[in-house]
Order: C-alpha cells, then structure tokens, then sequence
C-alpha cells in the first residue's frame, strides 16, 4: 500500500501557476526552401512559453504571442528547426531546410512514451506504415517478415487467416507460450492478425530487458508496439487504396501414374499376402494395362486448384483544426482462397480523435471494430479430434480414378481409410466469425509546465464464434458421437473482454536542471483485468442428408449433447512502474526503469514480481576526439542494457485445486461428471524471469547514407513456468518453475541510401540474424519429450528437449537405406523367408518382415535389432539465421520495390513425405513420385510374381535408389527431414505515379497505379509444398512439421493509391 | 481547477487503498465448493462418474490393462505370442521391460488408476467432511459406492504391478512422491473400507441405483472384499522380489479365508443374485440388458462409444460384417489347450472357446464363420453377433466389463470353506456350478463330486479346475495361480500339454489330424468335426463335409513354437509388469523395480 501513498504524494509535490498576459496577432506562411511548395503541419510555437499552432494545407499559419514575446519557433520532422526573431511584423514568410540527417528525429515508441531514436539506449526495432503498407497482404505481420532483425516471423501454412508464429530473440520458455506482448495504442491484445495494415504508422519492437521491463511482467519474450494512423496536421486528408487480384497454388506434389499406381497395389497386396486386396477393386493382374489410358482426376487440382481472388480496399479521412484532429478509416477484404469452400472476409473500422481541450488539457479517443468471416475448414486443426481428419492426404493419396468398391461410397475399408477428397473437406467444414472492438480514451493534462499527468481507459471486447462441422466420414463422429455416424456439429463461442486503466506522470527537469542536462521521469500506475467465457454447445445425430448449413441453422434436427458455458477466473494485472531518461549533452545517455506487476495467476505471496532494468548509450561521434573522422562517420552510438522481464503466460487458475464439471460419453448412465483439472494445482507458482543483456552500436555513414545497428545480447531466463508431466501421482502435469534456458544472438542490420538524385533513386536495406537457443537446466527432470502425433500415436515421441541443446530438436531413427540382396545369405523357399546375414540388423520388429528392398535403419544401439534404443537427435528446427533484405527504387515516375526475405539452416520435419511414401498398415492408398517406379525397389517380374531370385532382384533394381514403400508403420527417419533453408521475393511491386500536373487535374493531390506479386519466387530445396510451415503447434514442443499444411498460393494484383 | 484535480487523485487512491486487497483475487468461476458438492448427493454423485472417466481414458482399463492384463497362463493367451519380441507380446510372456511401448506413456493405466485414486480419494474427503452420512443414507451410498471403486482400482495396481505406492488422502506437496509400500498395507486399508462401503450399500435392485449393474451394490461390495481377502491370504511376489506368503498376523491364511467365507455366505445367504443359464450369463451380458439381482454383480459401465472389449477379447470379424461395423476381436484368446479341458457335455466349453473367426461378405452382409486354427482361437463369452445393437465406431465396442459375477462367489465360498470346514461342507457350492455346467448329464456331476469330496486336497484340485473351466477369458487366473502359488507350475503344465497337442501325444494322442468343416443350412454357421477327445479323422473323412484343413498351431518359417512363447522368464519371478520408465522419471528417485531385478 505504501507504492500509493508515496505515488500520491508524488502528486502534491508540484504545484502550479498559469498567467496570463497581453497578446498580439501574428500570421505567415512556411515553405520548403528548396522546391517553395508549401509545408502543411508545421509546428509554430512562441519560445519559452507553450503557446502553439501549425501551418494549414496551404502551408499559413495564426499565432497569438505575447507583445513582449520574439522569437517564434518552427519545427517540422525531416527539417531542421528554425528560430524566427519577431519585431514588429505581423506577417512572416518563412523557408525551412531539409534536414539530411532526419533519421535521427524519427521517434521510437517505447511503451508509456516516445523517444527520439537517436536517444534510444536499448534494442528497439521500428518498421514504418511504408515498408508496411508495401506488401500486398493483409496482415501487418505477414508484411514486416523478414524487415526487422531479431523478429523471426512466420506464418505456419498458407490458409487464409492462418496462424503467424512471431519469435522474438528465440523463446525463452519450453513448453509455454513463446509469442511477445502486442500492444496496439497502449492496449495489450492476443492478436494483432485483425489490423489492416494500412491502418499502422509503425511498429516497434522492443527486444532487450531495457525497453520491455517497463511492460514487466509479460515483456519477457517481446513486446510488438502498434501505433496506428491519426491525423498528423488536422489537415483534410483522403486516400483511397485497393488493391485486386488472383491466386494460385504455389506447387504441387507430382503423383504416381494410374498404371503405376496398380502395379504398385498389385505388389503391395503380394507382399501383404493378401491378393484379394488387389483382386478385389482392380481386377486381374493379367488386366492390368486397362489402366494404363484411364482417364485420371487431378485431386490436388481439383481441391486447391481453383484460382483465388483478393481484394482489399481502404478509404480514410484525416483532417480537423490545429485543436482537434480526427482520422477514420474503413477497411474491407475479401479473399476467395485456393482450397474449395475456403474464403476469408474483413471489415475494419478505425476512428481516432484528439481534441485540445484548454492549452493544457488534450483529450484522446479511439476507436476500432474488426469483424472478420472464415469460411472453411482449413486441411489441419489444432484441437483435432483425430490427426485421422487432417485434409491434405486425400487430396495426395486418393486413387486418382474411380475405383469401384473402393471410391464409389462413404463406406471404406480400414485399411484404406480415406475418403472422397471433396467430401472429406465438405465433412470438415468450418465458419469462424470474429468480432474484436476496442474503445480507448485519454485525458493528458499538463498541471504546470513539463508535468503531464495522463490517464487513459480502455476496453476491448473479442468474440469468437466457431462452428466446427463433423460429416459422418469423420472420426470424431464415427467413434465418439453421441449417436455414430450422423451429423454432428460443435459450436464454441468465446466472448473475452479486457478493461483497462492506465495513469501516467511525466516530468521533464528541464526547467530545473538547465541546458546541458536533460532529464525526464515517468511515474505510472497500470490496472488491467480480463474476463473470459466458452459456451460450448455440441448437437449429435442430425439427419444423414445434413450438411454444414443445414446443422447450423437447424440445430432443433439434431440432438444436444453438449451444452457448456465454461468461465475462467479473472485475469488481474496491478502495476506500479516508473522511468527515468537521462543524459548530459545528447552526449551521455543514461535510462532506468522498474516495474511491479502483481498477478491474480499467481498465489497471494507470489503475487508481485519486480521487473528494473538500466541501460547506457555513449554518442561516441560527439565527442572531440572524433572529430578526424566527421568527414565519413555522421553519428556512432554505442549502447548497453541490462535488465529483467517476467512471464506469466499460463493459464488462470492454477493455484488452488478447484473441481471442474465436464461433460463425458464414455460412461453408461452419466453426462457429466466432477472431478479436479488432470492438471495439478500448485500454490508455489511465481514468476518466470528473463534477464537480457544487451550491447549494441547505432552508426550513420557519409552524412547518413549508409545507417546500421548492430546488437549481441544474451537472454537467459529462470524459474521457467514449466507444465511439468506428473503422472502416476493422481495427475497429467503440473506447471512448476524449473529449469533454465538461454538465448544469444547477433543482429545486423542496415539501410543504404545508394542513390539520390532529382529523378533517380536507390536504397537497399538489409538485415540479419543469429540466434542460439540452450537449454541450461530441466531441474530435476531429464528430458522433456515431444509427440507431434501427426500420424496419431504410430510414431510417439519425436522431439527431445534436454540439457545443454536446444529446444525444437527432433528425435527418431536414423536411415540406411534399404536392405539390398548382399545383406542376406538367401531365400528359404520352405519358410517363405530371406535369411540375413550374421551381423546385418533385424528390423522385422520394427518395419515388418525384412526382405531385399525393405527400409533399413541404423542400429545405432549396436544391438542387432531394431527398437526404441536406437533413436537419437536426427534434426534440429531451429535456423542458422534469417533475414531479408529489400530494395526500393524511383526512377522519374515509376517506383520498383524488391522485398526479400529467408531462413537458412533449419530442418522441416516433412511429414507428408513419410505418409505419401509408405503404406503403413494402410492399402489402395496412392503415393508421391519420390516413389514411382524408377526410383522405388521392386519385387514384381513382369509376369506378376514376385521375385525371390538373389541375382534377379538385383539386376531388376540395380536403378533404383529407394527402398520399398511396404512398411508396418510409417517410420520418422532422416530421410524425412529436409533442410528448410528458403529465400523468398515475398513482394516485388512496380508502381507509375501520375505527374503532378495531370493529377492536380483531376483534383487529386496524387495518383499511383501498380502491379505487384506476392510470394513470386522461391529458392529451397525443400521437396514438400513450401519450407515456411509448422502445423503441429498444440505444444510449443514441436515445431516445424510439415503435416497436411494448407498450401501456399501466389498472388499476382494491381492497386490503385489516390489522395485527394 | 487544482483543487478539483486534487480532490480526484484523493478519490482515487482511496478507492485504490480500499480494492487493493482484494484486487488479485480471481477465484475459479465454473465450479462449486467442496462444501457444496458434497453435501448434495445429486452432486456429489457426479464424482462417482469422474472416477470411472479414469476408467474409460484411452490407455487405461480400455485399451491396455483389459486387453494385456492376465496373460498367459493355462487358459489365456495373448494371441501373437510367437512374436516374441514384440513389446505386445512382451507383456505377456514374463519378459516385459520397463519402457515397453504399449505401456510406456504418461496416460497409461498406471497414471489414470492413480487419477481415478485421487478423485475417489478427494471426493471421500468431501463426503466425510461434509456429508452428513449419518443421517443421510444417499450420501452414505455413494461414499460406499467411491471406497468401492477405490478398492477395484487399487486390486488391479497390485494385480498389475505388485507393491504400489498407498494413496489414500489427496495428495499435498508432502506425499507427492512416495515409494511403493507393501502390499499388507493397502489390503487392510481395502479390507477395511469395503467392510464400511458394504454398511452403506444396498443390495442389488433394493433402490433404482443397485437396479443396475452398472452401479455398486451391496453384494458386489462384499463379493470384492472376499476376493481382496483371498489375495491377501495368498501368496504373492513380494517387495524383497520372493514369492511368499504375508507375515502379518492380521493377514494370516485363516484370517483372510474366514472373511471370504463369511462375505461371500452372506451374498448366497442373501439371496439377491442367481446363477443363470451359462449361455444366457454371456448372452445377457453382450444384449447389454444391464438388470441387477442376476448373475452379474457389476460391471465397468461404457458406454456405447467407449470400450474394447469384444473389440481385443471377443470373436474375430476379419471384415466388417452384418453383425458389426468393426473387423476387430482376437487379441487374445483362448489357450488351445482348453478346447480339450471340457468334458465333451460340458455346455461352456463352445461358450467359451470359438474355433472358428467371420469372414467373406461385402461388408455388410453374407460374412460366415470360417474356421481359424488351433493356435488362434477366441473367448465366445465376447461376440458382436449377440449384441442388440451393429457397432459402428472403428475403436471401440462399448461392450460394459463384467467385473464379477455370482459363480466366482460360489466358487470362492467352495473353496473358503473346504479350507476351513473341509470338503463335505464346501460340496454344495461347487455342485452348483457343476450342475449348470451339465444340465444334461447329471450322473456325471454326481461321479465328479464323488471324487472331489474324497479329500482336502482332491476339492482343492477340483476347485483349481473348476474355476480355469468356468472363467477363461474373464482374466482371472493369472491371479488365481499366484495367489494359490501356481502360476509357475500350470505355466510348465500348459507348456507340457500344447506340445503333446501339436504332436497328438498324450491324452491328445487320438485326436485327428485334421478338422473336417462345412457352412450349415443357414448359410452363415459353421459345423466343424474333430475337435472333441474321441473324434477320428476316419469319422471326419466319412462325413463327406465340403473342406478339411491341418488342425496345428505351427505355422511355416516360425521361429519360435508356440508352446515356447508362453513365457520367457520365470514367471513366479515376474508376477507383475514393472512401473514404467516415464513414471521411474518422474518419480524423484522414489520408485523402482528391483522386486522384478529390473
């Protein structure tokens, strides 16, 4: 209680006088010296006093000043400031300078506050509405990937709407969540997937402990700042900006022939020992050539063929007076994807007004809705009931003719197990409705000069609506429904609304401390509480005729079965923080901050966690010693930081051991039943902790031309919230603070003014980054495993997290190609079996019976068999480094921008390669053509035997390189992970702006067209759809797998941007 | 204007200073207090359901201690048992290992019997606490009904994995990690709790909760204790890893005889339950009809879409068919030595062995019984075909478990009884059985108790008998031979018996070569002859029926005969799985399995 007794008395300390005295009038206009065009927005203000105005669209000016006032003030961002002595005039034309080093007045939004860059002591990486609105996409995050070094970003498939994995420095945590704190105007959001991107002004992110500990407890993996537009100047502004255009699968996966695709299940139903798996839907073997010219659908084709289209428009209006300054903006996508039954719709609303009230009182609202429309159910999910429903297989591994008996009907053997590609996605069909709103208001009030007391409340309200359809070619229905196969519909309507109260104090020491030193402190208070509820309803047995539409609008045809209105408990976060900026002559910069979080997640003594953190920066181009070098070396900073940010990213909850009531179908003569969570309570959780340490180097070459940062900074984060496996005790897990983890890393990045002449110009832009991720201690535990459970529970654990590695590593056999004919002494035509050679590994148990041609593992062990013993770390997720680097061009009036972007030295665990290459316990299932006859080994003679003869085998496969696709199992060996080094021209755009004079015309202040391509070309080596992917993310445990990802598309557009 | 600023910020803080304490508070909003749960039995009874959810969770009774506990002895067999290596037959063969890959999962049974524990255990905090079972006897029900299905949890743990840590308050930080405690403690706290639980409980059909054997009654209560009883009066692999008897006075032979007598008198005396139609048990049973006060007594109640039964034990349908939506059956089976076991007017020897599995059709007609082979039989006490109702999920059956019936408290009270009273006294109840086992032939049962009763020992035998000819297939016997200390013995026994078989030596030494086969009249059964002591090939080629084949349990290029794959280790020295690894690592060092000399 005493932080508020002492922040109250923080308050009394200063007071206040506001005089008043005689005033005069004074009118002007403001120029640009070079081109005379006059400057609208330019900031007037009387010197030494607060009294101000801005010039208007024709660049004029009105300003009452004292009578004994003289000097005005003019500053403008991009112009040098100048100083205007007043006599007796009462007119004013002015002229202001370009100022060439502008990149130091660009602003840096810290959290709670702005700072020059230049003044920036700790990591903070900023992207502007240019770079953002560049791309043609319409998420803010797909757009700045690969622009900011130290944020890897990437979406996990290439679905509308679909999932963007946001790291930034790696991630401290295993098993919790790793994604950083959004902030959009101040308030924290899950997401920020539903901004338009031509709503932003900036984003900023702060990497090291001393920019993120004033967000204390959850800045520890990042915090994303996002400011979006406001009038700058009140001056009347509209722009309209759309683009339009078409999509179209990426790639695609060559399949096997018709014919080869018999002639492989007329082998496989050989090696099976079961003929009548093939006798039975394809005839005779002695038939077999009917299907050498049978007509042959496309499914891939036919599923995500079809051509996409996107549109995607934006209007806005910005203007008011010097007092007041509004913007409102609509924006509206629509998208018609790729995948059959898939599109994706948005509508933005965006209104922010900022009105000043008195001289010392402004007032902030905002104001933003987004409602957005999914339709589809995407090729994965990850709530899935079965990694059986996951989509993409049919479209790859359904016969790609009619086959009857075996495609004709619903009804499917086990061992085949697929369904019509169409029908599968019609019977996972999904509509998500998703309405995020969010009101903010702010009084800033300046009690006496450089004081500001801000106060600012918000709410944000989200709703998710989910409808989640189940056909009855569905496993959820065939196996757990209420009543089996008949229609069943699942709805989850989430509502989650947050409420918001900051109060912020800000003192400048200016006045009191004189020239040469400069001194600001923030003082705040921060109270944030979030309340969220699930109504899950879920109605079985609907009429077999059912489809999506139907269930969902005549839920009275099916059966309730589920009906639960799930609470969480409050989220509560109480907060005190304060900073301090300091430095002496521009010259010396000193910065502090601290804060306190208290969290109602955590039990009553753990509730508060103390976040400080300092940070330095030398201007060493200042100093006199330096001055040898002001010839090419504009500015050198050199900055270090030190500091410690908190986590609390589990869920709610889990101090006390509640009961929990659930709905249940797996016992007679219950619907429901109490029991506690399976996950232990433990009233000793606190605070998970990262300490940053960050050193870093700003630099400014020949009159700034070339600008870079350079940063190292090692993370090591304790105490992490680990949801630690308790079994056997009476529970699953229980979330523990164990362990310790480390990030470093190393990021460059830099901007090159190559070129600026009147009507030519050239930047390149580039940046990289290097980080190494370790575990340093798991506590008592000794490994934490992961189960990606793609192939449900076939393949069990297949990511190892231990000591001393890193996290995302990936765990299976080791391949060894195949066994060939000299492993074995020879055929036992009595058993029917191959003898192996003395001292070659047995795999039978393991893959099944061993013959010539079958999969061979490494035995690693050293056992002479194959078994869990001989798995080791065969992968490791994580790149190298990722980057991207751009280039942006104007020539006359045309403008050409080049985004690039890659990751490089990370494995993709290709999942859809081991399904679509073996058979597993499956049949008539179809594969890729990695495994087409050629390249596959091979029993069959031509006469529809299969071979036993040693020298026979040999010669028929003396080309081949793979093994046989027979298998008992699917089996994650090397052979499935692939490096997923890409680099990407996600955008390349080339645009003509109309000359002024015709624009002016048309009464349009600009008019640009332009064409541009989205995700054009592609360098990888990866053999899958695209290495960009990470479908398995139900647990941070397993990333980069490649399991029935939505595939991506290319979009070609053009766009129109106008200004009146 | 300062002034008004001031009065706010006053305002303000006090409003802070005020809220401040409570201002983290976020209690759990979808839930109810302890208080309020437990002392409302239409609430409280819910927490009878979170126990049997353990039951029912993927890797728990449903799909790993059902299908792999009780394997193999003299009458079951895990049915890929050649495969000797294969982690699945491991489990079976005395040679399992601690990270088995069937087993070796933190949701196994082991983790969600100890999660069925803690609910029982929480929810008897609860009831205790806050019940009123004195003066409420609905509360008192279902804290008997919980001490219940605790004492049948905790009967498999030991059953599966010896001596297992005792849990029996909800766990705190303190008792997070214990190790495995002995055995004696756990069957007295079991003793004694199903002593209290039967207090509570009513008998089968005295209110519409017992009207079902889905829910606890009375007699099943009383039946569990006489069996917990007899265990622990047995002998067993012990902590020090010998098979010996307890030392515990309060555990003695007599003792825990005694209790059995007396629990299991006073269910017959009752006159609650009834034996059936042996047929008609199993019938009842697969038709699902579920009424108490028959001859089941209780039975783990899944629901239509949950559960494995007939899907691992029951009888195999190659394809789906007009009797199921489901190829699954034949885990396990029978040991084929107990096709022969039977007198040949013994009615449950076809009840109990099928010989045959259904193939052909199109997969939703026209599938007959095909016969499959000596080394492949199945448990007929599991059929789809008797089932009401076609199941249509591909994973489960939903077919409830019977956990006990009246039979087993005859034969238990038989052999109480012979051990304290001697035979004459214990004859009745044995009769009884043997009587519904030949309702045709009387004289033989006559001429079988005349023998049985000659002496102690010579019931005992009978008794040992009897129950392998009564029960296979409900997974009894392997824990009938540990505790009567014989599980090593009927193991070498059996082992004896399958190679005389396959070489028809011994008493199988007449038994032809062949089986001789056809589709009957209906089109869908199969008639096979050659199968009974006493059958010829002569008589079988003389039939004239449509197909023959090789009646063996050799197949080609086996590497392994059958007769060799039934254990690899010494039984009696791996009595019991081992814990497993995941759990081992999570122990904190507490566990570990050096009874087994793992």
């Amino acid at each position: 209680m005493s932080r508020v007794l002492l922040f109250l008395a923080f308050f009394s300390f200063f007071g206040l006088s506001v005089t008043h005295a005689q005033t005069r009038q004074v009118t002007g206009t403001v120029k640009d010296k070079k081109d005379g065009q006059p400057l609208v927005g330019v900031s007037v203000t009387v010197a030494g006093t607060k009294n101000g105005a801005s010039t208007d669209t024709n660049g004029t000016f009105k300003i009452s000043m004292p009578t004994n006032a003289a000097v005005l003030t003019f500053t403008y961002i991009g112009y040098k400031t100048k100083n205007v002595s007043v006599t007796n005039e009462t007119k004013l034309s002015v002229t202001l300078d370009e100022d060439a080093n502008n990149l130091q007045e660009v602003t840096v939004n810290v959290g709670y506050g702005i700072v020059r860059k230049k003044d920036l002591t700790g990591a903070v990486g900023s992207v502007g509405a240019d770079v953002i609105a560049a791309a043609p996409v319409s998420s803010a995050l797909e757009a700045i990937q690969g622009r900011v070094a130290g944020i890897n970003i990437s979406s996990s498939e290439g679905s509308p709407d679909a999932q963007i994995n946001v790291r930034v420095r790696g991630g401290g945590s295993i098993t919790g969540d790793n994604s950083p704190l959004y902030i959009v105007d101040g308030f924290p959001v899950t997401s920020i997937a539903d901004i338009p991107p031509q709503d932003i002004e900036s984003i900023d992110v702060l990497k090291d402990a001393s920019s993120t500990a004033i967000y204390g407890s959850r800045g520890a993996n990042g915090v994303i700042l996002v400011t979006t537009k406001n009038s700058k100047d009140g001056k009347t502004n509209i722009t309209y900006n759309v683009f339009g255009g078409i999509r179209k699968l990426a790639k695609k996966l060559d399949v096997l022939s018709a014919s080869d695709y018999v002639h492989w299940q007329y082998e496989r139903a050989l090696l099976d020992g079961t003929p009548t798996d093939y006798t039975q839907y394809f005839g005779n073997y002695q038939d077999i050539d009917l299907y050498d010219n049978v007509a042959e659908n496309d499914w891939q084709d036919l599923v995500f063929g079809r051509t996409g289209t996107t549109f995607n428009q934006n209007l806005s209006i910005t203007g008011g007076s010097d007092k007041t300054k509004y913007s409102l903006s609509h924006s509206f996508v629509t998208d018609k994807a790729i995948m059959q039954m898939s599109d994706f719709k948005r509508q933005n609303i965006n209104f922010k007004l900022n009105h000043r009230l008195y001289d010392a009182l402004t007032l902030d609202f905002g104001f933003r809705y987004a409602d957005t429309k999914t339709n589809g159910g995407g090729a994965n999910e990850q709530n899935e009931k079965s990694s059986a429903d996951s989509r993409l297989k049919y479209a790859i591994l359904y016969p790609s003719f009619p086959v009857p008996g075996l495609t004709a009907s619903t009804d499917t053997n086990d061992e085949f197990n697929l369904y019509n590609p169409l029908v599968a996605i019609s019977d996972n069909d999904q509509y998500v409705h998703r309405k995020t709103y969010n009101i903010n208001g702010a009084a800033t009030y300046e009690i006496i000069d450089n004081l500001k007391l801000r106060s600012e409340v918000g709410y944000d309200g989200f709703r998710n609506d989910q409808d989640r359809f189940y056909g009855i070619t569905t496993y959820y229905v065939k196996n757990l429904a209420d009543y089996p196969n008949l229609p069943t519909l699942n709805s989850m309507n989430t509502t989650r609304n947050s409420f918001r109260n900051t109060n912020t104090l800000n003192y400048n020491f200016s006045k009191i401390l004189g020239k040469s030193h400069n001194l600001n402190i923030l003082l705040g208070q921060e109270f944030i509480k979030t309340e969220q509820n699930t109504l899950t309803t879920e109605v079985h047995g609907f009429p077999k005729t059912f489809g999506f539409e139907q269930t969902r609008v005549l839920t009275t045809q099916g059966k309730a079965s589920i009906i639960d209105n799930n609470f969480l408990p409050d989220d509560k976060l109480f907060s005190f923080f304060g900073r301090a900026n300091y430095d002496y002559k521009g010259k010396y910069l000193l910065s502090a901050t601290f804060r306190a979080d208290g969290s109602s997640k955590f039990s009553a003594e753990n509730h508060w966690g103390y976040f400080p953190s300092v940070s330095a920066g030398w201007r060493i181009s200042q100093e006199d010693f330096m001055n040898g070098t002001k010839s090419w070396l504009t500015d050198l900073k050199l900055r270090g930081s030190y500091g410690a940010a908190g986590n609390n990213n589990i869920p709610p909850g889990q101090i006390t051991q509640s009961f929990q009531n659930s709905t249940t179908t797996w016992i007679n003569g219950f619907n429901n039943y109490w029991a506690a969570s399976k996950i232990m309570a433990n009233p000793d959780l606190k605070w998970e902790t990262t300490i940053t340490r960050n050193i870093g180097l700003d630099f400014a070459l020949f009159n700034s031309k070339v600008t870079g940062t350079i940063d190292a900074y090692l993370n090591k984060t304790k105490d992490l919230l680990i949801l630690f496996p308790v079994g056997g005790t009476g529970y699953d897990a229980q979330y523990r603070n164990l362990g310790q983890t480390q990030n470093k890393g190393l990021e460059f990045s830099v901007n090159w003014n190559a070129i600026k002449e009147k009507n030519f110009d050239l930047t390149v832009n580039a940046n990289i980054s290097f980080n190494r991720n370790k575990v340093i201690s798991l506590g008592s535990v000794k490994n934490i495993n992961g189960t990606s459970g793609w192939a449900s529970t076939e393949i069990g654990v297949d990511y190892l997290v231990e000591e001393g590695a890193s996290i995302g590593r990936i765990y299976g056999y080791k391949s060894a190609g195949r066994y060939e004919v000299s492993d074995f002494t020879g055929y036992n035509a009595t058993s029917g079996k191959w003898i192996l050679k003395p001292g070659v590994v047995d795999a039978t148990a393991f893959v099944g019976t061993v013959r010539p041609g079958t999969m061979k593992i490494e035995d690693i062990s050293g056992d002479g068999k194959i078994d869990l013993s001989d798995r080791s770390i065969i992968g490791n997720t994580n790149p190298l480094n990722t980057g991207g680097f751009s280039l942006n061009s104007r020539i006359y009036n045309f403008d050409l921008g080049a985004y690039f972007n890659w990751s490089y030295g990370n494995d993709v665990y290709n999942a859809n390669k081991i399904e679509y290459t073996s058979t597993s316990k499956y049949a008539s299932r179809n594969l890729i053509s990695i495994m087409e006859s050629g390249q596959r080994w091979t029993n069959l003679r031509a006469d529809g035997t299969i071979s036993n003869d040693p020298a026979e085998l040999s010669a028929m496969n003396a080309n081949t390189t793979l093994w046989s696709p027979y298998t008992r199992t699917f089996v994650l060996s090397d052979w499935a992970l692939e490096d997923g080094s890409f680099l990407r021209l996600s955008t390349l755009t080339l645009g003509y702006t109309l000359p002024e004079k015709i624009s002016r015309k048309l009464k349009m202040k600009k008019l640009r067209f332009y064409a541009s391509a989205y995700n054009v070309w592609l360098l990888t080596n990866y053999t899958g759809f695209d290495p960009e992917v990470s479908t398995r993310r139900n647990t941070p445990l397993t990333p980069g797998v490649d399991y029935s990802a939505y595939p991506r598309s290319k979009s070609y557009l053009f766009g129109l941007n106008v200004n009146f | 204007m300062k002034k008004v600023i001031y009065t706010l910020f006053v305002i303000a803080g006090i409003t802070f200073v005020s809220s401040c304490k409570k201002t983290l508070d976020a209690p759990t909003k979808s839930s109810l207090d302890e208080s309020v749960i437990f002392s409302t039995p239409s609430l409280a009874e819910g927490s009878i359901a979170g126990v049997l959810q353990s039951f029912g969770e993927t890797n728990s009774y449903r799909g790993r201690f059902l299908v792999f506990y009780g394997l193999n002895n003299d009458t079951e067999v895990y049915n890929t048992l050649k495969s000797v290596d294969d982690d699945k037959a491991k489990l079976s063969n005395y040679n399992c290992n601690v990270n088995n890959s069937q087993m070796n999962t933190t949701d196994n049974a082991w983790a969600k019997f100890y999660e069925g524990i803690e609910r029982a255990n929480l929810a008897i905090r609860g009831i205790r606490t806050y019940g009123n079972i004195e003066s409420n006897p609905a509360m008192a029900q279902i804290l008997g009904e919980i001490l219940t299905l605790r004492a049948v949890i905790y009967n498999d743990l030991i059953k599966g994995w010896g001596d297992v840590p005792a849990r029996f308050e909800p766990i705190t930080t303190a008792t997070a990690y214990l190790p495995r405690s002995d055995r004696d403690v756990i069957y007295k706290q079991l003793l004694a709790d199903l002593n209290e639980a039967a207090g509570y409980l009513p008998w089968p059909g005295e209110n519409t909760t017992t009207a079902r054997v889905e829910r606890v009654n009375k007699a099943f209560a009383k039946g569990l204790r006489a069996r917990l009883a007899l265990a622990a009066g047995g002998y067993a692999q012990r902590l020090d890893g010998t098979v010996k008897l307890s030392s515990d006075p309060e555990l003695s032979h007599d003792k825990m005889y005694a209790i059995a007598k007396k629990e299991c008198l006073d269910i017959i005396n009752s006159g609650k339950l009834r034996l059936l139609g042996f047929e008609e048990v199993f019938r009842k049973l697969n038709e699902e009809t579920g009424a108490a006060g028959l001859e089941s007594m209780w039975e783990i109640p899944f629901s239509d879409g949950r559960g494995r039964v007939i899907f691992d034990l029951g009888v195999r349908h190659i394809k789906t068919d007009q009797y199921t939506g489901q190829n699954k059956g034949g885990t396990d089976g029978p040991n084929p030595i107990m096709l022969y076991e039977y007198d040949n007017d013994d009615v449950r020897r076809d009840v109990t062995v099928v010989p045959y599995e259904w193939d052909g059709g199109d997969g939703t007609k026209g599938a007959i019984q095909v016969p499959s082979s000596l080394g492949r039989l199945y448990f007929g006490k599991y059929r789809y075909e008797w089932m009401k109702r076609r199941v249509t999920a591909t994973n489960d059956d939903g077919l409830n478990w019977m956990y006990m019936r009246y039979a087993d408290v005859v034969l238990m009270a038989a052999e109480a009884i012979n051990d304290l009273d001697g035979p004459a006294a214990a004859a009745p109840y044995l009769k009884m059985i043997r009587d519904r086992a030949f309702p045709t032939a009387p004289n033989k049962v006559t001429a079988f108790m005349a023998t049985a009763t000659a002496s102690k020992s010579a019931f005992f035998e009978a008794i040992v008998n009897e129950r392998a000819l009564e029960f296979t297939g409900e997974m009894l016997r392997k824990s009938d031979l540990i505790r009567w200390n014989l599980l090593g013995t009927k193991l070498a026994e059996a082992k004896t018996k399958l190679q005389q078989l396959e070489n028809r030596q011994g008493k199988y030494a007449a038994l032809p070569a062949k089986i001789y086969y056809r589709t009957a009249a209906n089109g869908e059964t199969v008639e096979i002859y050659g199968l009974k002591l006493g059958d010829t090939d002569a008589q079988g080629v003389a039939l004239g029926y449509t197909s023959n084949k090789a009646w063996t349990m050799v197949t080609t290029g086996e590497t392994v005969s059958y007769w060799n794959a039934l254990y690899t280790k010494d039984p009696n020295l791996q009595q019991y799985w081992p814990i497993w690894q995941v759990f081992l690592d999570s122990s904190n060092g507490m566990l570990n399995n050096k009874p087994l000399n793992l």
